[in-house]
């Protein structure tokens, strides 16, 4: 079973992180590169991406005309995807250990767990 | 350049079970459509479907790294539908791509017009964190 695990932040949480000091990064990106490892161990990695930060991202809308229109403001409150994984396992329970694991690592952020569509399965 | 086109939905918003089986199929045909233009051009990475928001769970560590879990949201959250990642040769062709996928049809074939989050993604961490 195919699960992915989101971790989400708001802008001003980016920018507090970008502003820990460099041994505090550095312990936090060992760790997350040792869960990683763990994964491809176990055979249950199937892939992991980090985003760029949320200053870069746009909102693209079609118009009428199929063109796109792009849109840059963002709430404050808004939570943008900061990175994931994807994860291979069992069950959902192990899903949720693994996320757990992140989480530990990353101030208890909470981390959201959603298992892939099967219809999309079928499709391929 | 690689980007992510997220598409994104509020719990509320995200009526496609009711939708009739005729609407229904016409959007499923598109997106098939749409993804395998993707993969003729070369740009597609990878194309995913979430399942739907009443089985998501957040985690967080407990005390020990315990595993917490939490299905309760606030009514303002919004869900990830599914996503693209594209590998395209300038922004543009991302937005271009996003539109597309923004004006699948919906009920009664219209089109939806739904926002598309779109982002680059990190090839690795910065020079300086390593």
């Amino acid at each position: 079973m195919k699960y992915i695990l989101l971790m989400s932040g708001t802008r001003a949480g980016v920018e507090a992180y970008h502003a820990w000091p460099k041994q505090d990064i550095d312990a936090h990106m060992a760790v997350l590169h040792r869960i990683n490892q763990d994964l491809a161990e176990s055979g249950e990695f199937v892939a992991t991406q980090g985003l760029a930060e949320p200053r870069d991202a746009k909102v693209v809308c079609g118009e009428k005309s199929g063109l796109p229109v792009t849109d840059g403001v963002f709430p404050e409150s808004k939570e943008f995807l900061l990175g994931y994984w994807i994860v291979d396992v069992a069950n959902a329970e192990r899903a949720y250990a693994i996320a757990g694991r992140i989480s530990a690592v990353s101030l208890n952020m909470p981390i959201e767990v959603r298992q892939f569509a099967t219809h999309e399965d079928k499709s391929r | 350049m690689k980007y992510i086109l997220m598409m994104n939905t509020m719990r509320a918003g995200h009526g496609v079970p009711e939708w009739l089986k005729k609407d229904l199929q016409t959007h499923i045909a598109f997106m098939m459509g749409f993804n395998k233009e993707l993969r003729e051009s070369g740009e597609l990475i990878s194309a995913e479907g979430l399942s739907f928001p009443d089985q998501a769970k957040f985690v967080r560590a407990g005390k020990d790294g315990v595993p917490i879990t939490d299905g309760v949201f606030p009514e303002s959250k919004e869900f990830l539908a599914g996503y693209w990642i594209v590998d395209v040769d300038s922004a543009e062709r991302a937005y271009t791509i996003a539109a597309k996928v923004s004006a699948a049809p919906g009920p009664g074939g219209a089109p939806l017009n739904m926002p598309i989050e779109v982002r680059p993604i990190m090839s690795g961490p910065p020079p300086e964190m390593l």
